[in-house]
C-alpha cells in the first residue's frame, strides 16, 4: 500500500495543475473504449507525439504510470510482481513497474490490481515503441509487455541522430538521418491508420505540429525567466510542470499551460517571490531522472537557500528560430528535423572548446546563463541511458570549465530500496558547506 | 583457401592464454590493428581495409580497478571490464577502436571510450535496432561512412573487389568453425566445452585466414582422436552474450556434464549466419548484421501471432536444441543488461517449451561469484539427472 506522506511544497500554481494533466492522462485511458477510442502504449520523447495526436489515439505513456506509483511510493508491489517472472531488478524500473502492473492486471482478467494509484492505465490496443531513440528499454519493454498482452500489436521504429565526432561536422549527415527519422514517422503513420481503420487528417497533422512548435516556444520563454534572481521557479517544480510537455505535446492544453505558467511566473518576478526565502546558492541540475518518491530532497535543498533555476532533464525542448529548420512542406520531415536539431544543439559550441562533450557545453550555457555556482546529478542505478556517462561529465566539466562543485547523488527512478534520506541529506548538507566556503572565499 | 594448422589445439591455448600475442606481433610488422567490441561488428570490412581486427576482451579473474573512477557500476560489468583492461594498457598496440551501437552500455559511453583512451581511430557504427526498408538503406549509408573513415585512416581505397574477398574469407571461416561445432553434435563430444571456448578466443584475436587455419587445425586434431566412452550424461547449452573465459565452462563441465552448444555473442552467433555474395557487397553485409544476427538489441516483426514471433526470435534455439541433443540450457545474463535482461522470460519459456529445462543466472563479468554459481549449476544438473 502507498505510504501516506504530507505533499511537497509547490512553488508555483502551475505545478499543481501540472499534476492533474498526468491523472488525466490516465483517466483518458480508462475512459477511452466507451468513447470508442484507441488506446496505445507510448514512451516519451519519441517524436511520435503529434502523429499519436492527429489519429485521436489516446497515448498511455509507460513512464507516466511509473512515475505515479513510485511518487506515492507504491511501486514495489509491481516491481515484485515482475521479479517474480525473472525480471531483473537491475533492469529499467518504469518498465519493470508497468509491466509487473500489466502482468497482475492480465491475471485478474482485466481488472485494475487494487487500489492502483490513480486508477491504473487502461489495456492498451496497440503499443508504439520507439526502438534505441532513447535507450534499450524502448526495444525491450513492449517485446516484454507484449508476453503478457499477446494480442496487442506492436510497432516499432526510430529516431537517431549523428554521433558526437569532436573532429567532424555532424551537418555532413543529417540529412541522412532526417530522411531515415522521416521515412519511420511514415511507416508509424501507415500503422496507426492500420489498427485505427482511419485515414491521416493531414491537414490536422499540419495544425498539430505547428501547435506544437509553439509550445516549445512557450515553454522555453516561461523557463528563461527562471534566470531572474531570485528564480521564481526551480527543478522541484520542473519535475510537475513538464507534464504537459512530455506528456500532452501536441494539445492546445499543453499550450495554454506554459503561456499560464508564463505569466504566473512574471507576476512572482514582479513581487520578487522567489522559491527559497533567502536564495544564496543557485545550482544546475545537470543530469539524472529524479528519485520520484523522494522529491522532497528538492525543498531540502530549498531550505539551505539552494535553488534549482535550470535542468538539463526533461527540457527537451528549445526555441523553435535557434534550431534553424530548412524549410519544409512535409510534417512528418519537420518533426524529423526539430527532433534532430534538438538533440545536435551543442556540438558546435563543443566543437569550440578542445575537450569538451556537447552535454557538458549545454551545462555550462546553463551555468552561464542562470548564472549558477555549481552542478548537481543524479545517478539512478536502473537507468543507464539517462545516467552513463555522468561521471565522465562532472570529469570534463572540471577539465574544461574550472573546478566547479558538483555533487552526484544516488538512488533510483522508481525502487525506493536504493534510497537512504539520511545518507542522501548528509551528502547535500556537505555539498552545502562547500559551497558556503566557496562563497565565503569570493 | 586456408591450411589446417598444425596443433590447433595448443596453438587456441597460446592464443587464449596470451590474448593478442599475434596482433602484437603483427602490429610489429607494420599493420594497423583495431579492436572492435561485440558481435555486431562488420569484420569483414575491417578485414577489407588491410586491418587487423581483434574483438575486445575483459579479464574476468581481474578486479575493476580503474574504470570504476570513469564508468558508472551499473554500466554493463563487461564493458566496464574491456574498459578497465583497457584503461591498464592491455590494449596499447591498437591503433583503433571500432564500437558499434549494440546497446545502451556501450553507446552511453563511446565517449567515456574516446576521450579515456589515446587512439589515433574511433569509429561508433551507429546501427539502427529495427530492419525495416528504411533501416537496411540508413544502415547500407552507415557502413559506407564507416568504409570512408577507414578509408582515409589507412590512405587506402576499399574496392568492392576487397570487400568481396574479405566476405568470402569470413564466410569460410564460418563454415570452418561449423564444421568444428558438427563435432559436438556426437554422443561423447572429442571436444570438451572449455576446448571449445579457447578456440572461440583464439579465433577472434587472429587475422581471418590464420583464425580458418587454427579451426581446421583443431577440427583434423579432434577428429583423429578416439571416440568419448563416457557414460551418459548432461548435454548443456548456453546462452547469453560476451562469455569468454573457461571459467565458467569449468563450472559446468567440472559437474561432469557436456556442454555442447550455445548461442553466444562470442561463439555460434558469430558463426551460424553468411553474408551472401550481392552485387554491393555492402548490402549482403547490411542483410547478414541487421536481419540475420539474432540480437535481442534487433527488433524482429516477423510473424502475425505473438507465437509465429517468437518462432521468427527464438526458433533457431529449438534447432540447435535438436541438433545437438541438449538436455538442459543455462541462461547467463549479465547484470544491469537490459537486452538481455528484458527477453529472460520469453525466452526461458520459449526454451522450457520445446521440453528443456532451463537454469537462469544474472552474474557479474567476474569470477568473484563464481562459487555461488557452481552451486546452482551442480543443483540444476542434479534437478535435470
Amino acid at each position: 500500500m502507498a505510504e501516506i506522506r504530507k505533499p511537497r511544497a509547490l512553488a508555483t500554481q502551475a505545478a499543481g495543475k501540472a499534476g492533474r494533466f498526468g491523472r488525466a492522462n490516465l483517466a483518458a485511458t480508462l475512459r477511452a473504449k466507451e468513447e470508442g477510442k484507441k488506446v496505445a502504449y507510448a514512451y516519451i520523447n519519441n517524436a511520435q507525439d503529434e502523429i499519436i495526436r492527429a489519429m485521436d489515439i489516446v497515448p498511455a505513456w509507460g513512464e507516466n504510470f511509473a512515475g505515479v506509483c513510485s511518487a506515492k511510493r507504491d511501486a514495489e508491489r509491481f516491481l515484485q510482481k515482475a521479479e517474480s517472472e525473472n525480471f531483473s531488478r537491475s533492469l529499467c524500473t518504469y518498465a519493470t513497474c508497468t509491466i509487473g502492473f500489466d502482468m497482475w492486471r492480465e491475471e485478474l482478467g482485466g481488472e485494475m490490481p487494487p487500489n492502483t494509484p490513480w486508477g491504473g492505465m487502461g489495456r492498451p490496443d496497440m503499443i508504439i515503441g520507439s526502438a534505441q531513440q532513447l535507450c534499450d528499454p524502448r526495444i525491450k519493454w513492449p517485446q516484454a509487455t507484449r508476453h503478457y498482452l499477446q494480442d496487442v500489436p506492436v510497432w516499432m521504429g526510430t529516431m537517431y541522430y549523428p554521433p558526437w565526432d569532436p573532429a567532424g561536422d555532424h551537418r555532413e549527415q543529417e540529412e541522412l538521418y532526417v530522411k531515415y527519422a522521416t521515412e519511420e514517422l511514415r511507416s508509424l503513420v501507415r500503422f496507426c491508420e492500420k489498427h485505427t481503420g482511419r485515414k491521416m487528417d493531414w491537414d490536422r497533422l499540419d495544425a498539430t505540429v505547428e501547435l506544437t512548435d509553439r509550445t516549445w516556444d512557450f515553454f522555453i520563454d516561461s523557463y528563461e525567466l527562471r534566470k531572474t534572481i531570485p528564480t521564481p521557479m526551480d527543478t522541484g517544480d520542473a519535475m510537475n510542470t513538464m507534464v504537459p510537455l512530455t506528456f500532452n505535446l501536441g494539445t492546445q492544453e499543453a499550450l495554454d499551460f506554459y503561456k499560464e505558467l508564463y505569466a504566473e511566473l512574471k507576476e512572482k518576478i514582479a513581487h520578487r517571490k522567489g522559491v527559497a526565502e533567502d536564495e544564496k546558492y543557485r545550482l544546475v541540475w545537470g543530469a539524472g531522472l529524479p528519485s520520484w518518491f523522494a522529491l522532497g530532497d528538492f525543498q531540502y535543498f530549498n531550505e539551505k537557500g539552494a535553488v534549482f533555476p535550470v535542468e538539463v532533464t526533461y527540457r527537451n525542448a528549445e526555441k523553435i528560430e535557434r534550431l534553424d529548420l530548412p524549410e519544409t512542406r512535409d510534417p512528418l520531415e519537420h518533426i524529423a528535423w526539430r527532433w534532430v536539431r534538438l538533440w545536435t544543439r551543442w556540438f558546435d559550441k563543443a566543437r569550440k572548446r578542445p575537450g569538451s562533450l556537447p552535454k557538458v557545453e549545454r551545462i555550462i550555457e546553463y551555468m552561464e546563463d542562470y548564472q549558477c555556482d555549481g552542478v548537481v546529478f543524479h545517478s539512478a542505478f536502473s537507468c543507464r541511458s539517462w545516467h552513463a556517462g555522468i561521471i565522465q561529465q562532472e570529469q570534463v566539466l572540471k577539465k574544461v570549465y574550472g573546478d566547479v562543485p558538483t555533487l552526484i547523488m544516488e538512488g533510483d527512478i522508481v525502487d525506493i530500496s536504493s534510497y537512504n534520506e539520511v545518507d542522501t541529506r548528509n551528502r547535500i548538507d556537505a555539498f552545502i558547506e562547500t559551497l558556503a566556503a566557496r562563497k565565503g572565499r569570493r | 583457401m586456408a591450411e589446417a594448422q598444425s596443433g590447433g589445439l595448443a596453438a587456441a591455448e597460446k592464443h587464449y592464454s596470451d590474448y593478442g600475442e599475434r596482433a602484437r606481433g603483427l602490429k610489429s610488422s607494420g599493420k594497423k590493428i583495431i579492436g572492435y567490441l561485440s558481435a555486431l561488428c562488420p569484420v569483414e570490412i575491417l578485414t577489407a581495409a588491410g586491418v587487423v581486427p581483434v574483438r575486445l576482451k575483459g579479464n574476468v579473474s581481474e578486479a575493476i580497478t580503474k574504470a570504476d573512477a570513469h564508468v558508472e557500476t551499473m554500466v554493463c560489468p563487461f564493458v566496464r571490464n574491456v574498459f578497465d583492461a583497457a584503461l591498464k594498457g592491455k590494449y596499447a598496440y591498437l591503433d583503433g577502436i571500432v564500437l558499434p551501437h549494440q546497446c545502451d552500455s556501450i553507446d552511453r559511453t563511446y565517449d567515456v571510450w574516446s576521450y579515456g583512451l589515446e587512439f589515433p581511430y574511433w569509429h561508433f557504427i551507429n546501427y539502427p535496432h529495427v530492419t525495416d526498408d528504411p533501416s537496411i538503406e540508413f544502415t547500407r549509408e552507415i557502413l559506407r561512412i564507416f568504409i570512408g573513415t577507414l578509408e582515409k585512416f589507412t590512405g587506402r581505397r576499399i574496392t568492392d573487389g576487397d570487400l568481396a574477398g574479405a566476405v568470402s574469407a569470413h564466410n569460410e571461416n564460418r563454415r570452418a568453425m561449423r564444421s568444428l561445432y558438427d563435432l559436438r553434435k556426437e554422443e561423447v563430444p572429442r571436444i570438451s566445452g572449455a576446448e571449445m571456448m579457447k578456440v572461440l578466443v583464439a579465433a577472434m584475436s587472429l587475422p581471418v585466414d590464420e583464425s580458418t587455419a587454427l579451426i581446421r587445425g583443431v577440427t583434423d586434431e579432434v577428429k583423429g582422436r578416439a571416440p568419448g566412452s563416457r557414460a551418459k550424461t548432461a548435454r548443456i547449452m548456453l546462452v547469453g552474450d560476451q562469455i569468454d573465459d573457461v571459467a565458467l565452462v569449468n563450472a559446468i563441465e567440472g559437474t561432469g556434464a557436456f556442454l555442447v552448444m550455445d548461442d553466444l555473442s562470442t561463439g555460434s552467433k558469430m558463426y551460424w549466419a553468411d553474408v551472401d555474395a550481392t552485387p554491393d557487397p555492402v548490402q549482403g553485409i547490411v542483410d547478414r548484421y541487421l536481419k540475420k544476427l539474432k540480437f535481442p538489441t534487433t527488433f524482429v516483426a516477423e510473424g502475425s501471432t505473438y507465437s509465429e514471433n517468437l518462432e521468427a526470435r527464438f526458433g533457431y534455439l529449438r534447432q540447435y536444441l535438436k541438433d545437438f541433443k541438449v538436455d538442459g540450457t543455462i541462461l547467463f545474463i549479465y547484470k544491469y543488461c537490459d537486452p538481455y535482461g528484458f527477453e529472460v522470460p520469453a525466452v526461458k519459456s520459449f526454451i522450457e517449451s520445446a521440453g528443456t529445462p532451463v537454469l537462469y543466472i544474472e552474474d557479474e563479468y567476474s569470477t568473484s561469484s563464481l562459487g555461488r554459481v557452481k552451486t546452482r549449476i551442480e543443483a540444476f544438473l542434479e534437478m535435470i539427472a
